[in-house]
């Protein structure tokens, strides 16, 4: 009986892993989506949202130093929100535009050169001392849970995995049912061809790169409410790699599938394989996962057939 | 006017196949050479040799080798670092074993067992291309960097997990270790550079060199006339990797002397010489030298500017260096992607006007 | 002009069918390709015609019918055989290796017979040496025979159109190929270029009596060029014969002309 509860807190901790994880996938998901851009800078947008938030929140940031006064967290986050905007639209103008038709390789290149730029900037601005973040959020063991059964689960990641849920149903929504949604995939498939027929790529890209800030405002939120907001939670991004093509670059449901089988999947490597070489198998397990299933089915779960026409 | 061609003329095929065909560009290159051998040993000091010679060189031979992957190649590889690793571990446990042996076997025997790992995690490129290739060297990357650190027998399970090098001599000079030189250490790993470079070049302009970048442009194309895209790309992944494997022995045994694998050869690194290819450019032998002493020569810079000069926190520089890295790539990547290497050709085709306009 | 004597049959493609999902790009095409002669396919848009090519060449795996070629009867072509075997082509797309010169994009033409090993290239001297000059000598006689030496180190990416498709035929030349596949070689061309792109046609096939497989919508180069035509449409061979036959065929004017099927 004390083997199957482990056993069941292990998988419900690599789940609630997996949500986390799949937070920050569903950023790139959209971007990629929508602009077929691969945009490793996604975690680095994450940890940069939650410096923001912070900034507003907290009587150390720039904002208390410039106005005399902190925001409360029903302003902050809509505040950040902002800030996120703002970001995509200086990404678009001083990045985006200027890559219109250059192959995805170069773009890819171009993201790392960005991740580098925002975290540089979040240093110099905030300061990479860890800080923590607190929106309110409830911490500690889900009591009912544990009285009812014995089961040991954080609030936060319960709520967490919600937020998830929800945002997934949104975006989903979003991109089937939606004209803009259409337009976005449009955009995805060939810049040229949608700048042909009418479609204002700068306005897209803009709104695309802020919901996905948004998206990256929430992982960052959830992230730093766990552990604090830090330089690791850039190191998050390239995690959800692994996720991604597990998943599938284009699905959001794929985002979320991949990040439950490798947030699940890490926890049992180390738990059960762990002690036997020695632990933290966890730095690369997700990777070799992901290549595995890159050599039997490249697309991933729910991406799409890639087809080569000549 | 002075960098005309005019009066050069190839009255056979092997003259204008040659390697610098023009003049001017040939006794530029002997010039360089003739300096770096000739002139630096007897001037250069510990910091001169410490600080930027030996990191430029070993930066240019891994550059190099990044560059044939995936400049050539076009098969992007974020495991530079762990390919470094594989090289100064094998340079590390063949020293163990035949500490006699003179060190330019052990150099190359290093670089063979890269090679094979190297092909290893090159397999699935037969399957994956872009950046989903970008993702399973991440998989070497990450795993490589955790066995060397978890396994003992790789560094002869010393308690802090380092490497250190045994001086070595080389025709009896010591070229490793506390007694050597700051010369001996240059002359020795210019040497290697040097005659890895003259050998990238020739290989990049012939058969092979052809193949890879017909992979790297269509290779569906490729495949259609007749290329062999197991060949050539695994035959990428092997020249790659043993340059990169010589460079992460050069860098263990001569420049450092000792290293720790998470931080000596953890994915910054495969970062920086990532960099190093893009600024220097891409599928250029010239653009890993210029990358690498680009790359090499800015954080000193910065560190001078800002620490000595405008008195900011060695931390602060770091993150500014971080900071403008990310910039030069961005910039580069949007005005010059071929870096720094076609500037260079660009200017010698002004040169050829100057001091005419047009 | 012509070549009116039966010859041997290089190349048979029998019950060939091709389907992506639920798309049938060919359905039970058969034909045949004699050596020496220039065989045209044509049809009206989507008929079929590059799918054949790419599966004479191996690109596309056909789900049912034989290839054979010169005397050996495949379920389907790997492109490392086709390309061992002499086959070699140009594409509708032009497929040129944008990163290189015009030089060295025919030399890799030259690939499948070039050999020497990776050491001796990286010394450049002895064998490897002696091998490239010799390729290099090969491709000197495409070049002068294309009439493109003054673009030979050109970055090919910075050609003109007409240019670029007179080097993909370079490079598929300088295969010395036993039968050449070519995807519309004159599509997008002006008179000028399309009288020029004829002659080297014709001129490979009279002098190294190259067999040619042709796919090209200009009724009035298909006319002159050909021996004998094939033309498909919806998948289907409709009818095949010499020019002429073909071109008082109604079943070909129907398709043309948009007739509808039942």
């Amino acid at each position: 009986m004390a083997f199957d509860i482990f056993l069941l807190e292990v998988i419900i901790s690599g789940l609630m892993t997996g949500v986390m994880y799949a937070l920050v996938a569903l950023g790139f998901v959209l971007i990629f989506k929508a602009s077929g851009i691969f945009n490793f800078a996604q975690g680095v947008m994450a940890l940069f949202a939650a410096l923001a938030l912070y900034d507003f929140l907290a009587e150390d940031g720039w904002f208390f130093a410039v106005f005399g006064f902190t925001l409360p967290v029903w302003l902050a986050i809509p505040a950040t929100g902002l800030i996120m905007v703002v970001l995509a639209w200086v990404i678009e103008r001083t990045v985006l535009r200027f890559m219109v038709k250059q192959n995805e390789i170069i773009l890819f290149m171009a993201t790392i050169g960005l991740a580098f730029v925002l975290e540089g900037l979040g240093d110099i601005l905030f300061g990479s001392d860890v800080k923590p973040l607190d929106i309110g959020i409830p911490q500690g063991a889900s009591d009912w849970l544990l009285d009812s059964f014995n089961l040991y689960i954080e609030q936060l990641e319960i709520f967490a995995a919600g937020t998830a849920a929800v945002l997934v149903v949104i975006l989903a929504i979003f991109f089937q049912r939606t004209r803009i949604g259409r337009a976005l995939r449009a955009v995805a498939d060939d810049h040229q061809a949608a700048l042909s027929v009418g479609v204002s790529l700068d306005k897209i890209w803009v709104i695309v790169w802020s919901v996905s800030g948004m998206v990256a405002l929430v992982a960052g939120i959830m992230w730093g409410s766990k552990s604090g907001v830090q330089f690791s939670l850039s190191l998050i991004a390239l995690k959800a790699l692994p996720v991604l093509i597990l998943g599938g670059f284009t699905s959001v449901p794929g985002a979320i599938v991949g990040g439950l089988i490798i947030g699940v999947g890490e926890k049992l490597a180390e738990v059960y394989i762990g002690p036997m070489v020695g632990g933290a198998i966890e730095n690369w397990f997700a990777y070799m996962l992901a290549l595995v299933f890159l050599l039997f089915r490249p697309q991933g779960l729910f991406g799409e057939r890639i087809i080569e026409r000549v | 006017m002075f960098y005309r061609e005019s009066g050069q003329l190839k009255s056979s095929y092997i003259s204008d196949q040659a390697m610098f065909p023009i003049a001017q560009d040939r006794w530029f290159v002997i010039g360089v050479l003739a300096l770096a051998f000739l002139v630096v040993p007897f001037v250069i000091n510990e910091y001169w040799a410490n600080a930027i010679l030996l990191p430029f060189l070993v930066y240019a031979l891994a550059a190099l080798g990044l560059n044939i992957l995936t400049g050539y190649c076009g098969q992007v590889s974020l495991g530079t670092g762990a390919f470094m690793a594989v090289g100064a571990y094998a340079s590390f446990k063949l020293v163990g074993f035949f500490p006699e042996a003179n060190f330019l076997i052990v150099l190359a025997l290093s670089g063979v067992v890269t090679a094979a790992v190297g092909m290893i995690f090159g397999l699935p490129s037969l399957r994956i291309k872009g950046f989903y290739l970008a993702v399973a060297t991440l998989a070497a990357q990450f795993f490589l960097v955790w066995m060397f650190n978890k396994v003992g027998w790789f560094y002869d399970y010393n308690l802090t997990g380092m490497i250190t090098v045994r001086p070595i001599d080389f025709f009896g000079i010591q070229i490793t270790g506390p007694e050597a030189t700051p010369a001996a250490k240059y002359l020795f790993t210019l040497t290697v550079v040097a005659v890895l470079a003259l050998s990238a070049k020739n290989i990049v302009r012939g058969r092979v060199g052809r193949e890879w970048m017909a992979i790297r442009d269509m290779d569906i194309a490729a495949e259609l006339i007749g290329i062999r895209p197991l060949q050539a790309k695994l035959s990428a992944f092997a020249v790659s990797s043993f340059y990169i494997g010589v460079a992460g022995a050069l860098y263990f045994a001569v420049y450092l002397g000792s290293v720790e694998p998470v931080e000596a050869f953890d994915i910054n690194q495969s970062f920086y010489v990532l960099f190093i290819i893009i600024i220097g450019g891409l599928g250029s032998v010239l653009g890993a030298f210029l990358g690498s002493a680009f790359i090499v020569l800015i954080p000193i810079l910065l560190k001078n500017i800002m620490v000595g000069g405008m008195g900011f926190g060695s931390g602060m520089a770091g993150h500014v260096e971080i900071l403008l890295m990310g910039m030069l790539i961005i910039f580069f990547l949007i005005v010059e992607p071929h870096g720094l290497a076609r500037l260079w050709q660009i200017a010698k085709e002004k040169l050829r006007l100057w001091p005419f306009p047009h | 002009m012509t070549n009116e004597q039966t010859s041997e049959i290089l190349l048979e493609v029998d019950a060939i069918s091709l389907s992506f999902g639920g798309v049938h790009a060919l359905v039970d095409v058969s034909f045949d390709i004699r050596k020496g002669e220039v065989r045209s396919i044509i049809g009206p848009n989507g008929a079929g015609k590059s799918s054949m090519l790419n599966v004479i060449n191996g690109f596309y795996h056909p789900q049912q019918g034989t290839i054979t070629y010169q005397g050996q009867a495949r379920k389907q072509m790997r492109p490392h055989d086709a390309a061992a075997g002499g086959i070699a082509r140009t594409f509708q797309n032009i497929a040129l290796f944008k990163g290189m010169s015009t030089l060295d994009n025919i030399m890799t033409g030259r690939n499948t017979h070039m050999s020497k090993s990776l050491f001796w290239q990286a010394l450049h001297i002895g064998p490897a040496r002696r091998e490239e000059i010799e390729h290099r000598e090969f491709v000197e006689h495409v070049i002068d025979f294309l009439e493109i030496q003054s673009i030979r180190k050109t970055p090919v990416g910075r050609l003109p159109y007409g240019l670029q498709k007179r080097v993909e035929l370079g490079r598929a030349l300088a295969a010395e190929p036993t039968l050449l596949l070519l995807d519309e070689p004159m599509a997008g061309m002006n008179l000028e270029e399309k009288e020029d792109m004829s002659r080297f046609i014709l001129e490979t096939n009279d002098e190294f009596g190259t067999t040619i497989a042709l796919i090209e919508h200009d009724m009035g180069v298909v006319m002159d060029i050909s021996d004998r035509v094939v033309v498909l449409d919806y998948g289907r061979k409709i009818a095949e014969g010499t020019p002429e036959e073909v071109r008082t065929n109604q079943d070909v004017i129907d398709a043309y002309l948009g007739v509808s099927h039942d």
